[in-house]
């Protein structure tokens, strides 16, 4: 398999996105079928690369010296890739429905397809540079998805995400410019890269530059105490929510870090020191921070943005333990939470399609209205809260095994800051689902008469998540077989 | 043969899932109540469901043994069921009880309304129930230990009312707690055991343990705690007295009946199945638990001998109760062990029953507080009745049950060698034991003599669908402490085993 | 010696004479006058910039063939060849993209003035790029600061005098400091040649004399070329400077005249002082911290304004802020991240002015901030240059803005005490950037609330066509530098190993 493949899956959605607003579409169906082609065919490219793993490189550009551009499919890629491949094209379906009611389509399909291929460009990147520069051109491709709906709250929180956003990056960036000094290569290479001759006893600057780059990466996973803009940027579209801010950019963040951590700087030598420490209590503050706001939160796609930051801080959690298992743990939690989450998303934003409501307590009586979706979501939250069976477990379990073997008092706690976040997610997820389904005794509902489920588009894309989520909570046997092949080459 | 034991698990489950279904195209058609018609053939539909996996489960618990594994939850660990001892046992006096309340419920759920939700989640904690009874090993036990505390919340709320919400809500959140509590200790065992299959006598790897002692201890520490909730231990107690006034009185009966029981059934696997009851022995957690135990016994009984709305006083009950099981259990030793499982059965039914007596109460005359129960021995004589005689088991008068588990119970704990505890326990069993007698005797007294100036009122007794699974609860609850030696033998044996 | 050896000679005369030529010309004349000739420079320094390129290395070319220290020098190596092209280049841009300001801002009988003194500008900066003797230089830089200021009051108005004075005093201070360094440095070494002192200074510094008298001549030369090129905290002149003259003018000024001091300085670190004592002293030690100060105050300025034309220019504070940085690492990377910065720079900050004017065209000539909303699209290309710019500005790959920013903090790693203050300014100034600029970015986008208001009218692209040509080369030469770093760098490192 030719390698050059790599570029065509990045670079295609890319050119597609970016046609959109030149082409006139003689109507909105021609608009859709154009751009759902083009996400399929990419997503098909995508898996028959990932099935046909090319082994060489390609080299896209040559900027200076040893910075490039190039592209290289490895196991910790093919999973992040393959998770986007999956989720994009039923998200895009999605979003032709949910987006009539909210205009400026074709900017929004623009900018919404041309993420797919820089998230695209993330996973595949084969050296820190390259994914670098994929990673600020996310945050700069998905701000006018952020804005877009033009309403004052929407620029503010636009604002905010591109501060973090591209603040993140630049502590991200003190670790790139480290790793070229200090690295025998730019490339991300299973145990990291450092050149210890070099450092000599310079130890504690690397540790220094690995805890701003750390959390300059996980500022896209919203790790407090820069976790603020995530619930902010629930304004977006929800597809924009679902897709890019519990999905493409936020994993991004988590996967950087992931590089960062096992492929560059190395998970051998930073285990152990006291940058671990730091981050990882950076990780489990987040953890129980971010389901607390959940919980107190009544908006409903906020309340599953503040739920998302204590899930990303999972999969930080796997990462900070540093250690193979951890990193399988963190790559589990990374697949899991986003099918979970995504169908969340998608429930609420159809909620919010059919009928305008944003708030909880507005919910009253809709499960017997939406019965689809809410089972969905009644499903996506037992799968969220670890309930076994489903695939929230599966991750919750692997990143527990990983704490465990790890066997140090900081994992414990996380096991058990793992714990009281499920405790506070049964509780912010089953009060909705309560109420939906139980709207008490005098509800009266005929003030909810014009509520019904959406059309296929949406309920094709919540149903698969639905049998994904079942799918890998009872058989995911070979599913964390992979992972832990992967994740056993550092 | 071995995957007949899906059968009493998804009959129910999958009959509960279409009413829930059919529910759901009703109230699209609009919000009048089912007919009359449409009652009875739900009824009939509920009944051989529930008479059904009763057979079946029985079938099974006779047969005594198979197993079954089915898909891989998390790898390496499937969802596996076993028959064992205490499976068998639980199995048994869940279907027993749960089937016995159902009938009850044919006539007391007019009164409530939403019938066919009622229904159709009780037919769903049926089937998880039995799952959770015959459940292999801890994971697949945790995981229907969730479902039954997910699926057994919409009984508590079932009136609608913002009170039963709220109380539903601090039901899950309790439970939960206990459970994430359980899951924490399930990980440790997880390191530090062989297998999480259920084996008598505990699969912990010596090596492992004696290694990481400290952490395991108190992972176990957290799962008494957690899985206590369910069985109203102290300090998870509180949504006991807060879930059962609201909940309708069959859910009631079965909550504080049965899935308390489902709490001392986890706290049970854990400890002799897992752990080890030599792992416990002597160390700081035994005495943690066995202190927390009697608290609770005594509080409990406390708090209800205080408090005036009758449900909310036998929650209290329960509260009190359910801790003399837990007690035996922390004492670790076979005797207290035999003591604490035949306790186990008897309140179970004990307590069903006098539930079930307030749901009469409740629906005849709409009477919830104590202190209007005056007089009602002249109007309901066979249901106060039934009361009595559950009342006295439950205070332990001989030769009624409760007697027989108690005296297991207290000589458990002066066998066992646990220092103070062993002449402590007996001491606070007895106190508690009049209190509860102090609690249950005068509604009875008061009810049967209310005083000379009490305006006679005409006999009008529970109606007969009310009455009948009163008096059989009430017959199987007080019987066996006139022939108890079947059970005990049972139940000995599973001891020898778990020792 | 070859006749394109003569060319850096000719191509200062030739601007100086056209200077000259212009006064007695009409404006419109003058206007083509300048174009001709600054494309014949453009052109000339290309050849010199390749002849010198093919031979590698530098040579001196004395005028009238007296040897010194009697005759005058220049002194050609790559780097200075490309630096004049490269000045000639954005020059060209920045003047031919401002013409239509500069028809209407300027009163009809001084447009011959204004071509003057770009003329003279462009004179000095090459002379100041090439010549091989201080008092040379010296002379050009104020025959810079002369014709800067002209340029800046050229659009007569208060606030342009006032800057203009403004910026008369602190640069004549600055050209005071400058003149007393060359003074004190005439005096220890007797020589005003740049290779004589060079020889003169290494003897001294052996030897342990004058160590005070030096230490005095350096500073004063970097303190007086900081504050003529506004490092902080001597840029309270600049933000009126740039903010309220005309647009070619601002361009000019931010992108190319504080870059010639700056490069100047740069020769007298290494041709004059040279590095070594440069690195033993300690002034470079304050250049760095007052470049980081500069980085953030800068920055924090811009934040806080509200007039887009002021914003860029507050943003150039931060901007010599790195470059001073770069110096004050002290080390050879430090400088050539500098140098590559002073490329960088010039191209992003006359791209953000020009396309500043863009965007306030099309917003009734307002640069209140509020004014501009929506404005991206009403002038398209403006709004997408001035994103390219401001994501320049951030670090965003593929920009040249990254480069610099990458090889500031390569330069930084390994840079004991420095290192961390380095990059961690670096790192908060690109914060600092990104909420100004992309504050900025998203106004463009905002839809606007003012349609229909009078002079908020659409503006296409072929409406003002030099300007937007100037804007797309600009934005052209951006992604050159940012995506075809390896060779210019290498030619930069080149360059300084032709200064030694």
């Amino acid at each position: 398999m030719n390698a050059a493949i790599l570029a065509v899956v990045v670079l295609l959605p890319v050119l597609a996105g970016a046609l959109i607003p030149f082409i006139p579409f003689k109507n909105r169906l021609w608009m859709m079928v154009y751009i759902e082609a083009a996400v399929l065919l990419v997503t098909i490219l995508m898996f028959v690369t990932l099935f046909n793993q090319p082994q060489e490189e390609f080299v896209l550009f040559r900027f200076a010296g040893n910075l490039s551009l190039s592209f290289k499919l490895d196991g910790l890629g093919s999973v992040f890739a393959g998770l986007v491949a999956f989720l994009w094209p039923l998200a895009t379906l999605y979003s032709f429905e949910y987006m009539k009611h909210e205009g400026h389509e074709k900017y929004f399909f623009m900018f919404y397809t041309m993420t797919y291929g820089i998230t695209l460009g993330i996973a595949l990147a084969e050296d820190i540079v390259t994914m670098y520069c994929f990673y600020e051109a996310l945050s700069i491709v998905t701000l006018p998805l952020v804005i877009h709906t033009l309403t004052r709250e929407a620029i503010l929180a636009g604002r905010t995400y591109v501060y973090y956003m591209l603040g993140g990056a630049a502590f991200g960036f003190i670790g790139l410019a480290f790793v070229l000094i200090y690295g025998t290569t730019s490339n991300f290479v299973p145990g990291g890269v450092l050149d210890f001759a070099k450092i000599g006893d310079h130890r504690n600057m690397i540790l220094f530059t690995y805890v701003m780059c750390f959390f300059g990466f996980s500022i896209k996973t919203a790790i407090w105490p820069f976790c603020s803009w995530l619930p902010k940027a629930g304004v977006a579209p929800t597809p924009v929510t679902a897709l890019l801010h519990a999905v493409a950019v936020v994993k991004a963040g988590a996967f950087a870090a992931m590089r960062v951590t096992y492929y560059s700087f190395g998970a051998d030598f930073l285990r152990g020191t006291w940058a671990q420490g730091v981050v990882m209590a950076a990780v489990i503050i987040t953890i129980v921070y971010g389901c607390s706001r959940a919980v107190k939160e009544t908006h409903m796609k906020r309340r599953l943005a503040w739920s998302t930051v204590s899930n990303l801080s999972y999969v930080l959690f796997g990462v900070v333990l540093m250690s193979p298992l951890g990193l399988a743990g963190a790559m589990s939690h990374m697949v899991f939470h986003a099918f979970i989450k995504i169908s969340a998303f998608f429930c609420v934003g159809a909620v919010i399609y059919k009928t305008g409501r944003e708030y909880v307590h507005q919910l009253n009586g809709f499960g017997y209205r939406m019965p689809k979706v809410f089972v969905v979501f009644t499903i996506s939250g037992l799968a969220l809260m670890g309930v076994p069976g489903l695939a929230g477990f599966v991750s919750k379990w692997n990143l527990v095994k990983a704490a465990l073997d790890a066997g140090t008092g900081a994992a414990y706690l996380g096991i058990a800051a793992l714990l009281v976040s499920a405790l506070l997610t049964a509780i912010y997820m089953m009060t909705i689902v309560v109420r939906a389904f139980f709207p008490g005794k005098d509800f009266d509902f005929s003030t909810i008469s014009d509520v019904e489920d959406p059309n296929w588009m949406m309920i094709l894309p919540l149903t698969v998540f639905t049998i994904a989520i079942i799918y890998f909570g009872v058989c995911s046997g070979w599913f964390t077989d992979m992972l832990e092949q992967i994740s056993s080459v550092m | 043969m071995n995957s007949w034991i899906l059968l009493p698990v998804c009959l129910p489950v999958i009959v509960g899932a279409c009413l829930l279904i059919s529910l759901a195209f009703d109230r699209r058609k609009d919000a009048s109540g089912p007919s009359e018609e449409e009652l009875k053939r739900l009824h009939i539909l509920v009944f051989f469901t529930l008479i059904a996996t009763t057979v079946f489960t029985l079938a099974l618990v006779w047969a005594g043994k198979g197993s079954l594994a089915l898909f891989e939850i998390v790898k390496g660990i499937p969802v596996y069921f076993q028959i064992d001892g205490a499976g068998r046992l639980f199995a048994a006096i869940f279907c027993i009880a749960w089937t016995a309340v159902g009938i009850y419920a044919f006539t007391y759920m007019p009164h409530e309304g939403k019938e066919k939700q009622f229904f159709a989640f009780y037919l769903i904690v049926f089937g998880v129930l039995i799952a959770l009874a015959f459940s292999g090993n801890l994971v697949t036990m945790y995981l229907f230990y969730e479902l039954m505390t997910v699926t057994s919340a919409p009984l508590v709320l079932h009136n609608g009312s913002r009170e039963a919400i709220m109380a539903s809500l601090k039901y899950l959140f309790y439970s939960m707690c206990g459970a994430y509590l359980g899951l924490f200790a399930l990980f440790f065992l997880y390191q530090n055991c062989d297998t999480l299959t259920f084996t008598a006598g505990g699969t912990l790897n010596p090596e492992l343990a004696a290694q990481n002692g400290t952490i395991l201890l108190i992972a176990v520490f957290a799962a008494l705690i957690g899985f206590g909730a369910k069985a109203g231990m102290f300090p998870l107690h509180a949504w006991l007295p807060t879930a059962h006034p609201v909940a309708p009185s069959p859910a009631s009966a079965v909550l504080s009946g049965v899935i308390a029981k489902a709490g001392v059934l986890a706290v049970l696997r854990v400890v002799y199945y897992v752990a080890g009851a030599d792992f416990l022995r002597g160390s700081w957690v035994q005495t943690a638990w066995m202190t927390l135990t009697l608290l609770t016994v005594f509080m409990g009984s406390l708090l209800a001998f205080r408090e005036p709305v009758f449900k909310k006083r036998l929650a209290y009950s329960t509260v009190s109760q359910v801790s003399y099981i837990l007690f035996g259990l922390s004492l670790l030793s076979p005797t207290a062990f035999e003591g604490a499982m035949l306790h186990t059965v008897f309140h179970m039914f004990i307590k069903c029953t006098l539930f079930l007596v307030a749901g009469v109460f409740i629906v005849k005359c709409n009477k919830t507080r104590v202190d209007e129960l005056d007089g009602i021995g002249k109007q309901m004589p066979g249901t106060l009745w039934c009361f009595t005689f559950a009342s006295l088991a439950l205070i332990g008068i001989p030769p009624t049950s409760g007697f027989i588990s108690k005296w297991y119970l207290a000589q458990g704990a002066l066998e066992a060698n646990v220092g103070v505890f062993g002449w402590l326990g007996p001491v606070i069993l007895l106190v508690s034991a009049l209190l509860t007698a102090g609690y249950l005797l005068p509604v009875t007294m008061k009810g049967f003599f209310p005083g000379k100036d009490y305006p006679s009122v005409p006999k009008d007794d529970a109606p007969k669908g009310m009455l009948y699974p009163v008096l059989f609860l009430t017959a199987i609850a007080v019987l066996p402490g006139v022939i108890p030696n079947p059970l005990i033998g049972f139940i000995s044996r599973i001891a020898d085993l778990v020792f | 010696m070859q006749f394109v050896q003569n060319l850096p000679f000719i191509s200062i005369i030739v601007s100086l004479f056209s200077g000259s030529l212009s006064s007695i010309m009409g404006g419109k004349k003058a206007k083509r006058l300048n174009l001709a000739m600054m494309s014949l420079v453009a052109a000339m320094s290309l050849m010199v910039f390749l002849f010198v390129l093919g031979t590698g290395e530098s040579y001196v070319y004395m005028m009238g063939h007296f040897p010194a220290p009697w005759g005058n020098e220049i002194r050609i190596g790559v780097l200075e060849a490309g630096m004049a092209l490269f000045f000639c280049v954005v020059m060209l841009l920045c003047v031919i993209g401002g013409y239509q300001e500069q028809a209407a801002e300027i009163e009809d009988e001084k447009k011959n003035l204004y071509y003057i003194m770009i003329n003279l500008l462009l004179c000095s900066l090459l002379a100041l790029i090439y010549t091989n003797d201080l008092f040379t230089a010296y002379v050009f830089v104020e025959i810079n600061t002369i014709s800067a200021c002209g340029l800046i009051m050229i659009k007569q108005n208060g606030r342009t005098i006032e800057a203009a004075t403004r910026y008369m005093i602190m640069s004549l201070l600055g050209s005071g400091m400058l003149l007393l360094g060359i003074c004190y440095l005439y005096d220890v070494t007797g020589h005003l040649l740049m290779s004589n002192i060079k020889e003169q200074v290494e003897i001294i510094h052996r030897t342990g004399q004058y160590r005070v008298p030096l230490l005095v001549a350096v500073g004063l030369m970097s303190v007086g070329l900081a504050i003529k090129s506004a490092l902080f905290p001597f840029h309270a002149w600049l933000p009126d400077a740039y903010g309220y003259s005309t647009v070619s003018s601002a361009a000019i000024l931010s992108s190319l005249v504080s870059k010639g001091y700056i490069f100047l300085l740069i020769k007298i670190f290494y041709r004059v002082i040279g590095f070594d004592v440069i690195q033993d002293s300690k002034v470079v030690n304050i250049l760095f911290i007052f470049g980081i100060l500069g980085m953030i105050m800068g920055s924090i300025s811009a934040i806080r304004e509200n007039n887009i034309r002021r914003m860029v220019a507050y943003s150039s504070v931060a901007q010599i802020g790195y470059i001073y940085m770069g110096f004050g690492l002290a080390t050879e990377a430090g400088i050539m991240a500098s140098i590559f910065h002073v490329l960088s720079h010039a191209a992003t900050k006359s791209l953000l002015f020009l396309s500043a004017s863009g965007i306030t065209d099309s917003s009734n000539d307002s640069t209140d901030f509020f004014d501009l909303t929506g404005a991206g699209y009403r002038n398209k290309l403006a709004g997408i240059a001035f994103t390219v710019g401001s994501l320049s500005m951030v670090g965003f790959p593929a920009l040249s803005g990254f480069i610099s920013k990458l090889l500031f903090a390569q330069a930084a790693i390994g840079d004991g005490w420095k290192m961390f203050p380095a990059l961690i300014a670096l790192a908060v100034s690109t914060v600092l950037n990104a909420v100004y600029f992309m504050k900025t970015v998203i106004r463009l986008y905002t839809p606007e609330r003012t349609a229909g208001r009078e002079g908020f009218r659409e503006i296409h692209m072929t409406e003002n066509r030099t300007k937007s040509a100037a804007m797309l080369c600009l934005v052209a030469l951006n992604l050159i530098l940012g995506l075809g770093s390896a060779p210019i760098v290498r030619m930069i490192e080149q360059g300084l190993g032709m200064f030694a």
